[in-house]
């Protein structure tokens, strides 16, 4: 009896059922056990449903619709990537099993079957053109159906997603800027490309239950609503991986409340599509009008698919021979270190020069018009010559390679056909190296709103007559915020801001002086709202840049107050607006107090230009665009008294680099002494001009 | 000028083709503009009737491209390039002068000046 503690060595009979029991036991074990590559898929999947569960907390608990958006994009990316390993790990054991069979079948013939290298597989500069409606392009009122689409790109076992873009019906073209680099890939590669998106504007639980109840039920889903359930979230079947309990079994795809991506369509590109260029290929599009994501797609994307071979940027053989070019009559062999590398042999003088960098000796082109022979044995060698032929331009020309040993030639003849057969597989992509550029780490700056801001291009000139403009406007100013705080009331405009405030929250408010506006229009404007909604987020947005950038008056006065005061950031909260004429009342004896001792150094546009330059810092965007159109303008020319000039002059203060540049030239009119002495006649008209352009009332734009 | 919307309008106008200027990434050209269909009329200084929501020109960099080719502030932009610029709005209007692949624009302006030169030379 076989005792279980106890190993006893006993005798089996061959070709014994017992035997037969036991290879088979052994057979069935190899087949799930793992092997180095299991592990590693095992790996990434177990850090694909950690990422996946990490996905569903975050959407479950995200309250914000971007966020929501970009966790259920993370967990459709996740939910594929595991798809995609499972069904790899499935393949792999198949691969097993099928090899042992055929190992236990046949005799395993010699493995004559060249692979074609390698290479990397690089996408970017995707573009889906949309086909909006004239009607719905145009129409611009009404809300705005928007969407959130990204795209999955598939090769191999190689997932990854491009980052998520908003596209409503302004949009012309979905972008996506990422590029994106496939490292392993085959000649005869599938990259799938799919483009999902999700309607964002909707409640995000199917219809409005509530949360916490959508939770609950998705949490105690039985056994068969739930298979349901899982079929309807996932693009595809999920067949659930059953093996000796190596590797967990799929788990229900949790069904969280939340925005969901729908596949709206689907293209796959292989190596005929790769061109060193864009190319537009076709789209399948999947779904239609009635579906909530559905977007009204042209059909086509155009991308730039680019593939660079192994061959083509790695060393595929390298070794000391000696060249011999025919038809020179040279009878002397070049000892030369050749590489085969891309579309030539560059031969070398010594091995270090591949290091150094130094040019090669010569170059062979090994194309494909080359042809590669073993020429008969030379008489004085022991070895095989290799003769490559080339046709340059008509003529042919052959050079004669020979190396130290059989093994080497034959090594060459090889490295030779191997390079061959990848040049023919890889087709177009041998040609010409084509160029890949690595995606780069940095996060991109941060997005300025899609309309951009109106503000960026306003050229912010210099000023000849600052100081006297200055001077001016404070005066203006300091006149209409007596009044401002008599009266009590709002400028019309300060309601959009009322209306925008959630988003310029959490930034001091003491500019309101800055802000109190023209009192002549005032009463005019109060009934009108001449903003539409679409606008009204701009203008909330841009609020805090207009203030900064446009306008001569706001920026002076908010330059000096930030650069005497340390006001981080001017800005507006117009709601506490009751309060502010208290607030005011302190600041404006002080500015009058500052505007003298300004006056006083004589700095006129100097202190302006370096308060501006100050203002400047805090908001990147504008200053960079702004340095750009202003050399133009900082060269002004001495004043001419015409209202076309003083007016640009006057009516801008110059960025932070030609602040410096800009303080040259005072007009003799900047002599004022007093802040608050009368204007000339010309002066009011220009002021008035110059208040009625103000872009706070009315748009304006420079291009 | 005045113009009622629907009905066709009738102005004399001059053809002004400014030659961009790079700077750097930008092309510019060196005016700004004001108004647009969906800013309000009666804001615009520039305009005669107040209900004209055109594009007006309203300020002119000395020296710059539209300086040099004779563009005046004030003048309303009837047409860019063919396109039509009275019943655009501000930002359509913008991008419109501002499309990177074109080097030239061929802007069709009006002024009140033209006419009075027009109705001048016609009393004569």
């Amino acid at each position: 009896m076989f005792c279980r503690n106890q190993t006893a060595r006993a005798t089996v009979a061959r070709g014994s059922a017992l035997e037969m029991e036991i290879r088979r036991g052994k057979f069935r074990n190899s087949v799930f056990l793992d092997t180095s590559q299991d592990s590693d898929l095992q790996k990434k999947i177990d850090h694909e449903i950690r990422m996946r569960d990490g996905a569903c907390k975050l959407l479950a608990a995200c309250s914000q619709r971007d966020q929501a958006l970009e966790a259920a994009k993370s967990l459709q990316t996740c939910s594929t990537r595991i798809l995609a390993y499972m069904s790899e790990l499935q393949r792999m054991k198949e691969a097993q099993v099928m090899q042992k069979v055929t190992r236990r079948s046949s005799d395993a013939g010699p493995m004559d079957d060249r692979m074609p290298c390698k290479g990397k597989v690089a996408i970017s500069d995707l573009r889906i053109p949309l086909m909006w409606k004239d009607t719905e392009y145009f129409k611009n009122k009404g809300e705005l159906h928007r969407c959130a689409v990204f795209c999955l790109l598939q090769l191999g076992g190689e997932i990854f997603d491009t980052d998520m873009v908003i596209v409503d019906r302004t949009l012309t073209d979905i972008c996506f800027d990422n590029a994106i680099v496939f490292s392993d890939a085959s000649p005869g590669f599938e990259l799938r490309v799919e483009l999902y998106s999700c309607c964002s504007e909707d409640d995000y639980s199917a219809g409005s239950t509530p949360r916490k109840l959508a939770s609950k039920l998705s949490s105690s889903l039985g056994r068969s609503s739930g298979k349901k359930l899982r079929a309807s979230m996932e693009p595809g079947p999920v067949s659930p991986v059953s093996n000796g309990g190596a590797s967990p079994l799929l788990l229900p795809v949790p069904s969280v409340p939340g925005p969901k991506y729908h596949l709206l369509a689907h293209t796959t590109l292989t190596l005929s599509h790769v061109q060193d260029s864009f190319r537009t290929h076709d789209l399948t599009i999947s779904g239609n009008e009635e579906c909530s994501y559905w977007l009204p797609l042209y059909g086509s994307m155009c991308c730039r698919l680019a593939a660079q071979p192994h061959c083509m940027t790695q060393k595929m053989m390298s070794g000391c021979l000696k060249v011999k070019q025919c038809g020179a009559d040279l009878q002397s062999w070049t000892k030369v270190y050749a590489v085969l590398k891309g579309t030539s042999l560059f031969c070398y003088h010594r091995q270090e020069d591949v290091e150094a960098n130094v040019e090669p000796a010569f170059t062979i082109g090994i194309n494909k018009e080359t042809r590669i022979r073993a020429a008969e044995k030379d008489p004085q060698s022991k070895v095989q010559n290799i003769c490559i032929s080339n046709q340059y331009g008509g003529e042919e020309v052959t050079h004669t390679l020979t190396t130290d040993s059989r093994e080497d030639t034959h090594r060459w003849m090889e490295a030779f056909w191997q390079h061959f057969y990848d040049m023919s597989q890889w087709k177009q992509c041998c040609d010409d190296l084509m160029k890949i550029e690595l995606p780069s780490l940095r996060k991109p700056a941060p997005a300025t709103p899609k309309q951009g801001s109106l503000y960026h291009e306003m050229v912010i000139e210099s000023s000849d007559d600052l100081s006297s403009s200055v001077s001016d406007i404070l005066a203006r100013r300091l006149q209409e915020l007596e009044l401002r705080s008599q009266l009590g009331t709002s400028p019309t405009w300060m309601s959009l801001f009322e209306e925008n405030s959630p988003k310029i929250v959490g930034r001091p408010r003491p500019c309101t002086s800055r802000l109190s506006g023209h009192s002549p229009c005032t009463p005019h404007r109060l009934p009108r709202s001449p903003v539409s909604p679409h606008r009204c987020a701009q203008m909330g947005l841009l609020s805090s840049d207009v203030s900064l950038t446009s306008d001569s008056d706001s920026h002076c006065s908010t330059s000096l107050c930030s650069h005497h005061y340390g006001w981080p950031e001017p800005s507006s909260n117009f709601p506490i607006l009751s309060s502010s004429p208290s607030r005011l009342r302190p600041r404006t004896l002080s500015l009058d107090a500052k505007l003298s001792t300004l006056r006083g150094r004589g700095l006129g546009g100097g202190g302006v230009g370096g308060g501006g330059g100050n203002c400047h810092c805090s908001c990147q965007p504008p200053s960079s665009s702004l340095l750009g159109p202003s050399p133009i303008s900082s060269r002004s020319p001495r004043l001419q008294h015409s209202t076309q000039t003083t007016l640009s002059c006057s009516s801008s203060t110059s960025s932070s680099s030609s602040s410096s540049n800009s303080e040259c030239s005072h007009s003799p009119e900047s002599s004022e002494g007093v802040p608050f002495s009368r204007p000339s006649p010309v002066r009011r008209s220009l002021r008035n001009l110059r208040a009625r352009l103000d872009p706070r009332n009315w748009l304006q734009s420079q291009v | 000028m005045s113009y009622i919307p629907g009905q066709p309008m009738t102005a004399v106008a001059q053809r002004i083709e400014i030659q961009k200027l790079r700077q750097g990434d930008h092309l510019i050209l060196g005016f700004s503009i004001g108004g647009g269909i969906d800013q309000d009329p009666g804001q615009n200084p520039f305009s005669e009737d107040k209900t004209d929501k055109g594009i007006y020109v309203t300020r002119i960099t000395p020296g710059g491209p539209a300086d040099v080719a004779g563009l005046v502030m004030g003048d309303k932009i009837l047409q860019v390039n063919g396109w039509d610029m009275t019943m655009v709005t501000h930002d359509q209007a913008r991008k419109r002068l501002t499309k990177k692949k074109e080097d030239v624009v061929r802007l069709l302006v009006t002024r009140k000046s033209l006419e009075k030169a027009v109705k001048q030379s016609m009393s004569h």
